[in-house]
């Protein structure tokens, strides 16, 4: 049985024009044991997937429609009530994409630590604090950095503390949301370890990464969901997607990724005419059409549905018809 | 939000309305009494708003010009300049305003409204200097005025067109702030006796009020009202650049 | 040689009493030729943006000097000549949005370059909406907008639309791409190779991306705390480098065809 599986997700912001379809129809399933790359530019939806997926759902965001089962239970009709208790930190766990500037300035990384087990667990605060101290030497990060106050860390250290308390009770699935997009190489090289660590120890079973850096998912993803404008446009392992991409917006991508590599200066960079729709009013048809070098008259009028190609490979796009 | 708006417009239209009443009128039995002297204490109040807040008005205008003059030249000259002009400032800052206006007060014989709002004026503009610099200096340094420093403009056009439309919306939270601070300065000013000599404001209205002890006597018609006009007005002012904060704030934030 | 940079140093002073010292850019030197793509690549805090600001004549150094075309930068008295530099040499900076007055139309930034180049007021029209389409803009779509109007990719061509009417004799370029989606990139660093191929424009990115100069660059400069540490082209820079942080920089990058070791 997989861990995640949504079916159909409608995802909408209500803005004063009418309904930004952030989402439109979507499904996934994320198996377990394995990292999931959520890749698309800015834009593309994958921030509102990924909080949908966790039903951190709060106006002006609405989950119109649509099914989502985790470990085996049905956490879309779960009130927030709930979803506090048994859900969140518990089973499934986000890192934001603010995570670094989220932390309240006036406490320290224990508090938090605090927080989150008091939410959950009955125990003694000198086994929280034991707890902690476990938890951070087993990720090889410095106990002392418990006690400090969160501008007293260094960007870099402050994201994996997040990372570290976020998964302190060993929630099964963890979603990080572009965690390492404002940090340096080398610190972002450190916390991408430290999230690899936390599958190798057992921590966390499976993770969603998202982001639009495409060589940082090569490195830690094995599998890779490309999304635009709300859509899932193709999915499969990491090998198959960087070296076979079916999808012509896939293999736009992928080729306008740009690595200190001689293999990137032989091939080039490809780039698309044309920018990501605006989702209050997006393309009839293929959502992307209006940009595709291999447009056909179909996809103008009708949308395509995700067909699989062999090895739960999936593409949507009308060069692959679901009969074929 | 809305009730202070609303509120402090229709005290402003009213005086400017009945504008026909005399100052000094026969003592009649009007709406709020007359006082010792028998004048007509409605006729009294609405000229005294109108000119309280025509005090206020006065005395912002000249404390945002000066402040602001001195605010942007330090902050976009930078260096020597701004450290003495911001030495002068702190020196005005520091002085203790309410005692440099009354002895300004005491030298003039006469004082009429302009001179009172000059005084408060003058004597208010150091903190408007030192926001509108920090304005100044944090929008300095934003790519859009790099730009327009590249394209060879002018500093005083940069000044014009870039860093001044941008700060307009502060210019004009300082200014309800320095007009509600005024007319309380104008009312204490007065209440000690340095106010105005020729003219009526609510704080000369308080102050014979005070003199004539009209507390002690009971005559409340002749303090209170005054007294609620003056709150009034001020919390209004506030609540006016409370609301225009909201709304100058996400649009300044990108549209 | 059009730019020459020598030992351009910058410090500044912070706190209460100026106590504090921060040696942002420490002796930096470099030259320039025309026609050439120079990277300065380094991650933030190494002082490239700081450096970029000095040769823009929009930061004062603290000491050193620049030359460009046989004249001292900073030696430059006078509107008149210091219009004379920003048409040679301009630049383009990495936030589309903030490099817009929020409360002008976008149509000011290129109409305000003409300070630069003393043109009758009769082609100015046409020369705008030239430029325009000369970086794949319809110039209906975007003239008589404001900045939030538009998406980031059309602002930031327009900012490079600005370059193709001052044709400048080198550009400072600090993050050009890093805030455009990225299925438009490589589109907007062809814009820079057009300006290279017609008018022997010289380029310095600024970037913290090791592929970006890799692939653009003839000549890579790796700056960190301060200094160049590195110099060479790309080749050598990139498949043998000899400084450790080089070094460290290219293992820390993630790579696409190529897994990173004992990961």
């Amino acid at each position: 049985m997989a861990l995640l599986q949504a079916e159909d997700i409608k995802a909408y912001y209500s803005v004063r024009k009418g309904y930004v379809k952030a989402v439109d129809g979507l499904d996934l399933v994320i198996e377990k044991g394995i990292t999931v790359g959520l890749a698309g530019e800015s834009g593309c939806g994958k921030t509102t997937l990924v909080n949908t997926l966790m039903m951190n759902v709060k106006p002006p965001l609405f989950l119109v429609e649509g099914t989502i089962i985790l470990d085996g239970k049905v956490i879309s009709k779960m009130d927030r009530s709930t979803l506090k208790k048994n859900v969140w930190g518990v089973l499934a766990s986000i890192v934001p994409q603010s995570a670094l500037n989220a932390l309240m300035p006036t406490k320290r990384i224990l508090d938090f630590v605090r927080d989150v087990i008091s939410h959950h667990m009955d125990v003694s605060d000198s086994e929280v604090v034991s707890m902690a101290e476990k938890r951070f030497e087993e990720l090889n990060l410095p106990v002392e950095a418990l006690s400090l106050y969160p501008h007293e860390l260094s960007g870099g250290m402050k994201q994996r503390a997040v990372i570290a308390v976020s998964t302190l009770l060993n929630p099964k699935l963890l979603v990080v949301d572009e965690p390492t997009s404002a940090l340096d190489v080398s610190t972002q090289k450190q916390v991408l370890k430290i999230l690899m660590d936390l599958k190798t120890t057992g921590i966390t079973e499976s993770m969603i990464f998202v982001t639009h850096d495409i060589a940082v998912l090569r490195q830690i993803a094995d599998w890779i969901v490309i999304m635009y404008a709300g859509k899932i446009v193709e999915s499969g392992s990491t090998e198959n997607i960087l070296h076979d991409p079916e999808h012509p917006y896939t293999y736009c991508l992928i080729n306008a990724v740009v690595t200190p590599e001689p293999e990137v200066r032989k091939r080039g960079l490809t780039s698309i005419r044309g920018e990501p729709p605006n989702l209050l009013d997006p393309p009839k048809g293929c959502r992307f059409h209006p940009r595709c070098p291999k447009v056909m008259n179909i996809c103008r009028s009708k949308e395509p549905v995700l067909v699989e190609i062999g090895g739960s490979r999936l593409v949507s796009c009308h060069l692959f018809p679901p009969d074929a | 939000m809305l009730m202070g708006i609303f509120g402090s417009m229709v005290y402003k239209v009213d005086p400017l309305d009945i504008v026909g009443s005399p100052e000094q009128p026969p003592s009649d039995r009007f709406p709020l009494g007359t006082d010792s002297w028998g004048r007509d204490l409605l006729a009294l109040l609405l000229t005294g708003t109108k000119s309280s807040i025509s005090i206020g008005v006065t005395a912002a205008v000249i404390a945002l010009a000066v402040g602001v003059v001195m605010g942007v030249i330090a902050g976009f000259k930078g260096g020597l300049t701004d450290s003495l002009l911001m030495m002068l400032t702190d020196v005005v800052l520091v002085l203790p305003s309410l005692l440099i206006m009354m002895l300004i007060a005491a030298y003039l014989k006469e004082r009429n409204p302009l001179f009172v709002s000059l005084i408060i004026g003058v004597t208010s503009w150091p903190w408007v200097a030192r926001a509108m610099r920090s304005q100044i200096m944090s929008l300095k340094s934003r790519e859009f005025i790099y730009m327009s420093r590249m394209a060879g403009l002018r500093d005083m056009r940069i000044i014009a067109e870039d860093l001044l439309p941008n700060m307009a919306s502060y210019t004009f939270m300082a200014f309800v702030l320095l007009m509600s601070g005024g007319m309380i300065a104008e009312a204490g000013l007065s209440m000690i006796g340095y106010g105005l000599t020729k003219g009526v404001s609510l704080g000369i209205i308080l102050y014979w009020a005070q003199i004539l002890e009209a507390v002690r006597r009971g005559l409340w018609w002749w303090f209170i009202p005054p007294g609620v006009c003056l709150v009034a007005l001020a919390a209004s002012l506030l609540l006016l650049s409370t609301a225009l904060d909201e709304y100058f704030s996400p649009r300044l934030k990108g549209g | 040689m059009p730019l020459e940079v020598k030992n351009l140093t910058k410090v500044f002073a912070v706190g209460l009493f100026r106590r504090k010292e921060i040696l942002a850019v420490d002796g930096v030197s470099f030259s320039v030729k025309p026609g050439e793509f120079v990277s300065l690549v380094g991650e933030s805090g190494s002082g490239k943006t700081t450096t970029a600001k000095m040769i823009l004549r929009l930061l004062q150094p603290t000491s050193g000097s620049i030359m460009f075309d046989g004249r001292d930068v900073w030696g430059l008295r006078g509107i008149d000549e210091l219009r004379w530099y920003w048409k040679n040499v301009h630049g383009i900076f990495q936030d589309p949005y903030a490099s817009y007055n929020p409360l002008h139309k976008i149509d000011r930034i290129l109409y305000q370059a003409f300070m630069l180049m003393g043109h009758s007021s009769t082609d100015k029209d046409s020369m705008v909406e030239e430029v325009l389409r000369e970086v794949g803009l319809r110039p209906d779509d975007v003239l008589g907008k404001y900045p939030h109007e538009l998406s980031g990719g059309q602002r930031q061509r327009i900012m490079v639309a600005r370059c193709y009417m001052l044709r400048p004799m080198l550009i400072l370029a600090d993050e050009p791409i890093s805030m455009i989606d990225a299925s438009t990139r490589a589109s907007v660093l062809q814009l820079f190779s057009k300006l290279r191929e017609e008018s022997k424009t010289s380029v310095i990115f600024i970037t913290h991306d090791l592929g970006l100069a890799y692939y653009v660059s003839d000549e890579i400069m790796i700056m960190h705390d301060g200094s160049i540490v590195e110099k060479g082209p790309p080749d050598e820079v990139i498949d043998h480098p000899q400084d450790p942080y080089t070094k460290r920089l290219r293992e820390d990058v993630p790579l696409l065809y190529r897994k990173w070791t004992g990961f």
